[in-house]
């Protein structure tokens, strides 16, 4: 009976990846209960170039609230569901920027070995230095303004650190995977998980502050909505 | 009247007597044949012979499957379709050899005509050249017959050339059948070689009729299939009590597959080596042929049965299956019995001596390292293991430390203050139970106390400036690095050192306070270093540490020790030099304290105490404790196993001596001076089983020297290092020489860890080392952990810098900075990188970037050039990661491309060169002269 749907789903992925129109889109919001923590500002006086971008300080982007009382910078992820499965890596690469002293994105998803292209927008010298367990670390030093750098992670991991050890208040986290079904919550606290086959999943959403909550999922043809909420600590 | 016998016996009775010896003799004859070719050893050759078969029709199987079916039914479907080709082609292909044979003389005649054409019309040419010239008429003859050949040799040469292509087409096609044919069958050859491989192997090992012959009773001199194999090992011997005999291993005899991989699964005694990668095979460190198996198993390597060749189960189980399948027993005559398997590296001592670890041998050296923690050496003497340090802590001021009371307490039980520490139980164990001896025992106990606190010297001790903040002290606590070494109550950190539980209930504050300022103050050899701690950290500590008590054990009963029984133990005590009536009239003289005190001294001897805490009094007495240097070798009856029933092998004894030191004495009857002294270490069995190992690797077995791992100059400088490094306990903290730092682990960020210290004699300078090493100053200001100052000799100094050289394959130098050579383009070069690529943005420090957080300070790079070894900088430069994992410092130069195109042509090696020769010339602006970042530069090759 089970191998009997293993084989109907996996006929009907088939079928989906024919056809990706029929790809359902698993979409939501993360809600944020209680009191949001009060926003910290960083000092960035000791680098002038820092300072300059953030003439009144620059507030800590660790815990996000959006007006709308919803949590940015969630990364949502389909954490198992799709074992048995493998998916090409896009090679196109996800652009990672260090402007202002800060990385935008903040929280992002890559799949294994699709290119990352480090970027530095600041007139300053930044590192950036990943630190993953189970690919291979790396330390770059960018000192000039412009200047592009390309890895890529070798083995799936959720989440790894990234830092800048220049400027201590500069931190991201990267979500790689070995599949493209992940997304990360935006200034509306929604997030969306694109051309999700159908098939019944475990879905985790991260934060850096408050932790990781799952849920169970059963997604069909058509487009499904799903809700995490992160409670103030 | 009987006829008297012709001869003086019966004939027929002799002919009887003859025919029964001849058949008993017949009998016996018959029965030694029979026996010897039903030996052990050649059922198992019978045995593994059937399992080799076996094995290599799988692999025919196997190699059969692996083989591409189809093409293979390809290839012979084309093989077969051009052999009936070849065939139904029979008739034409002889009739195209004919064919071809028959052009042959065609061929011939239609050169020989061509020839001769060409030669009349070369005649004709001349003689119409010739008459012509001379006028003569027979010109137009030549002339005509000239124009007439011409047509008739064209035709010949045309006839010629069809003819030849004829035949060449005619061979090709006939040389094409073959061709083929011998393609396809080396085709299917090579497809087929694997399997034809195996076949052969199959047709060598297989039973034949003439093997039967071959190794047939009486026939099996010739040059039998199953024989004894064995290995002669020239130097070793085998002592037969009182004969010495060349050791020869005949272990292979029915270990068959012992050097052969693919019988890792095999059923015993078949079965592949484990290790083949370090034993037997030819490259491996231990070949076969020059250390067999004996010298690291043990056994006796002459027989060739189960039974003789002393093979020893490894546990109880083991023994009732072998009794039970090979009616297994032990052999009491041979005396290197086989180790049992879980205690084999202990055979690895005999040749790897004077090494601190023995590579891979983790059950020895564990063995070897618990032996110094629980102060193993310190009672027993061990030939190669003089130099260990002594395990308890010094005594001669213990008065300033601890009260009396905490001692008698404390000797009680010592567990029970904490549970984890390495002080053995000695008193009130086993063999001392009945009240009488308990007695005893507390009246010792109050005695040691008594004649430690007597005897103790006072330190002067300071108060602390200010009561300490317990919070802070926990913070500095965990990240000072204690860890390394210590554990808390709930967090686990080393166990070199004690736990920090219960000091509350154990020392006065200003002792701890003092012993954290400066441990050598108090105890001057002590294993603990100077954490350089403020006021107000040690304080801060101080108060933390106090917090913790025990509260039973303060409140347990610290018993008093009965008169009675103190005078009679002195009495007992002078029993074997004084007169009965002389003690008693002595102790009549002594006040209860004198005698306590007297008693105490007795107490402390026989016990032994000294050999672990150095005490005041017993600075010449020698240990008591066996020596054990040749314990692995030790007669079996001179071990006494009393009453105790267990087997009577060397490692059963010593177990059990480990496990229950004291439980030999059960059932005896002996006075209380006389029993057993060990005292209980309440040892775990994985540490028993690490011991026992330790305690049979212990043996005066001389091995020839070129057996013996002996190291040379260096190897022997990082040995010396090693101790010292273990004695200092260095691997608490950093990774180094393949251990893991215990600290580092315990850091989430590596970069705020401890330094890894694999490679430091590459990077450092042996002068800066040794005064480093001397006097630590700090290099990272933004770890929290901090590197003590050890207050370590010059000899020990001199020591640990030999062994970071050796150890990074260095040579050493006690040269100051050298300055690499360069020119000044090159340093403006390096001036200008510096600047662009931002280095000084982290590796100067400034008030602003302090106020930030010290997470990305980076060293001083003024102490580059007296520090760092200039080819190390050059790597460092180019790829920090791969040599300090983990590291804050990036790399600038990813993937060997540098990102500053303009300088030096963009060379990465030469802007890293340039980069480093600038940095050698680098000096910190002074700000007091208020000078800005701008960097000094001398003049280029000159030293600094």
């Amino acid at each position: 009976m089970k191998k009997k749907v293993y084989f109907s789903a996996a006929f009907l992925t088939l079928l989906i990846a024919a056809v990706p129109a029929s790809a359902a889109t698993l979409g939501g919001k993360i809600a944020f209960e209680g009191r949001p923590p009060a926003i910290e500002k960083v000092k960035t006086d000791a680098d002038p170039k820092c300072k300059m971008a953030h003439p009144d300080g620059l507030a800590s982007d660790q815990v996000i609230v959006n007006p709308n009382g919803t949590l940015k910078n969630v990364f949502v992820y389909v954490k198992s569901g799709l074992e048995g499965k493998a998916f090409e890596a896009p090679k196109e690469p996800v652009v990672f920027d260090q402007k202002g002293c800060q990385y935008s994105p903040k929280v992002f998803g890559i799949q294994v070995n699709q290119p990352l292209e480090i970027v530095n927008s600041d007139d300053t010298l930044h590192n950036v230095h990943s630190l993953p367990t189970q690919s291979q670390a790396f330390n770059l030093g960018m000192p000039i303004k412009g200047m592009k750098l390309k890895k890529t992670f070798t083995k799936p991991e959720v989440m790894v650190k990234i830092k800048c050890e220049v400027h201590p208040w500069m931190s991201a986290w990267a979500g790689v995977l070995d599949h493209p079904f992940f997304g990360v919550s935006n200034e509306e606290g929604q997030f969306e998980i694109k051309n999700l086959p159908p098939g019944q999943y475990v879905i985790e959403a991260w934060h850096e502050k408050y932790g990781s909550q799952t849920q169970s999922v059963t997604v069909t043809d058509k487009d499904a909505e799903t809700a995490f909420t992160f409670k103030a600590a | 009247m009987a006829k008297p016998s012709p001869s003086l016996y019966s004939i027929s009775k002799t002919f009887v007597w003859f025919a029964l010896v001849s058949l008993l003799l017949l009998g016996s004859l018959i029965a030694i044949v029979l026996l010897d070719h039903h030996r052990d050893w050649k059922n198992w050759q019978k045995k593994f012979i059937a399992l080799k078969l076996e094995k290599t029709e799988k692999e025919l199987k196997a190699a059969d499957e692996k083989l591409d079916k189809k093409k293979i039914q390809d290839l012979r479907l084309e093989i077969a379709r051009t052999e009936s080709d070849l065939k139904a082609h029979q008739s034409e292909r002889a009739a195209r050899r004919k064919a071809a044979a028959a052009l042959e003389p065609r061929l011939a005649r239609a050169k020989a005509r061509a020839q001769d054409l060409k030669q009349f019309q070369d005649s004709y040419k001349y003689f119409f050249e010739e008459y012509r010239v001379l006028g003569d008429r027979r010109a137009a003859d030549f002339e005509k017959k000239l124009a007439e050949i011409a047509p008739r040799l064209t035709e010949a040469k045309a006839d010629l050339e069809d003819l030849e292509k004829e035949s060449e087409a005619k061979k090709a096609a006939l040389e094409a059948f073959a061709q083929k044919e011998k393609d396809l069958q080396k085709a299917l050859d090579q497809i087929l070689q694997e399997k034809t491989r195996v076949e052969k192997k199959i047709a060598n090992v297989k039973p034949s009729l003439a093997k039967d012959i071959l190794n047939a009773p009486m026939l099996d001199f010739l040059h039998p299939s199953l024989q004894i194999q064995q290995i002669a090992l020239d130097g070793l011997e085998d002592d037969y009590h009182f004969a010495k005999t060349q050791k020869v291993d005949r272990c292979t005899t029915c270990h068959l597959a012992i050097d052969q991989k693919g019988f890792e699964d095999a059923p015993q005694p078949f079965r592949t080596h484990p290790k083949m990668d370090l034993y037997l095979g030819a490259a491996s460190p231990h070949p076969v042929e020059k250390f067999g198996c004996t010298v690291c198993h043990s056994g006796n390597g002459h027989s060739v049965s189960f039974i003789t060749a002393s093979h020893t189960p490894h546990d109880e189980a083991q023994a009732k299956e072998w009794v039970k399948k090979y009616h297994w027993r032990e052999i009491e005559k041979w005396d290197a019995k086989m180790l049992p398997i879980q205690h084999v590296q202990a055979a690895c001592a005999k040749c790897h001596r004077s090494v601190v670890e023995v590579p891979q041998a983790d059950k020895l050296n564990r063995g070897r390292r618990l032996a110094a923690r629980y102060g193993c050496f310190n009672c027993h003497k061990i030939s190669g293991f003089e130099d260990r340090w002594k395990a308890g802590p010094d005594l001669r001021r213990v008065g300033s430390k601890v009260d009396r009371e905490w001692v008698i307490r404390w000797l009680q039980n010592p567990r029970d203050f904490r549970s984890s520490t390495r002080m053995p139980q000695i008193f009130h164990l086993s063999n001392t139970q009945s009240p009488d001896e308990k007695n005893r025992d507390d009246a010792a106990i109050e005695a040691i106390a008594v004649y430690l606190m007597k005897n103790s010297e006072t330190v002067e001790l300071s108060v602390p400036p200010a009561i300490g903040n317990a919070e802070k002290g926990e913070t500095f606590v965990k990240q000072l690095g204690c860890l390394g070494c210590h554990s808390l109550p709930g967090i686990k950190g080393g166990d070199a050192a004690a736990e920090l539980s219960g000091l509350g209930s154990k020392v006065k504050p200003e002792w701890l306070y003092a012993w954290l300022k400066n441990p050598r103050h108090y105890s001057p050899n002590t294993r603990m270093p100077n954490l350089r701690l403020s006021d107000e950290e040690a304080a801060d500590i101080t108060a933390y540490l106090l917090s913790n008590c025990n509260d039973p054990f303060e409140k347990s009963a610290a018993p008093k020790a009965r008169p009675e029984a103190v005078d009679q133990m002195l009495l007992d005590s002078m029993q074997g030099t004084m007169r009965h009536a002389d003690a008693q009239k002595m102790l009549a003289g002594m006040t209860d304290e004198e005698k306590l005190e007297a008693l105490g001294k007795k107490s402390i001897a026989h016990q032994g105490c000294f050999a672990c805490h150095a005490i005041k009094g017993f600075e010449d007495q020698k240990p008591i404790g066996a020596e054990l240097s040749n314990e692995s070798r030790k007669d079996i009856h001179q071990f006494d196993f009393g009453f105790v029933d267990i087997e009577h092998s060397r490692r059963a004894f010593i177990a059990q001596k480990l496990r229950d030191p004291r439980g030999y004495d059960k059932g005896k009857v002996k006075a209380y001076y006389e029993k057993l002294r060990m005292p209980q270490f309440h040892l775990s069995d994985e540490e028993i089983e690490s011991l026992t190992t330790f305690v049979l690797s212990l043996t005066d077995e001389s091995m020839p020297l070129e057996m013996q791992k002996r190291p040379d100059l260096r190897e022997a400088g990082v040995e010396k290092g090693r101790l010292l490094v273990s004695k200092l306990n260095c691997n608490a903290c950093h990774a180094l020489d393949g251990k893991t730092g215990a600290l580092r682990a315990l850091t989430e960020d590596p970069g705020a860890a401890p330094p890894i210290l694999d490679g430091e004699g590459a990077k450092v300078r042996e002068k800066w080392l040794h005064e480093f090493l001397k006097n630590p100053t700090p290099i990272r200001p933004w770890l929290t952990y901090r590197m003590p100052t050890f207050g370590l000799s010059d000899e020990e100094t001199k020591t640990l810098v030999e062994y970071f050289a050796y150890l990074a394959h260095e040579n050493i130098s006690y040269k100051g900075a050298e300055v690499p050579e360069t020119s000044p383009e090159k340093i403006e070069a390096g001036k200008k990188l510096f600047g662009q690529l931002q280095c000084a943005k982290c590796h100067e420090v400034n008030a602003d970037s302090a106020a930030m957080g010290a997470s990305f300070l980076a060293p001083d790079l003024t102490l580059a050039k007296k520090r760092l070894k200039p080819e190390w900088v050059k790597k460092w430069i180019e790829d920090p990661q791969t040599l300090q994992e983990g590291t804050m410092m990036p790399t600038f130069f990813a993937d060997g491309q540098t990102p500053i195109t303009d300088v030096l042509g963009g060379d990465a090696k030469e802007q890293i060169e340039a980069i480093r020769d600038y940095l050698y010339r680098y000096e910190a602006p002074d700000k007091t002269k208020g000078e800005t970042r701008e960097a000094k530069i001398p003049i280029a090759n000159q030293a600094a």
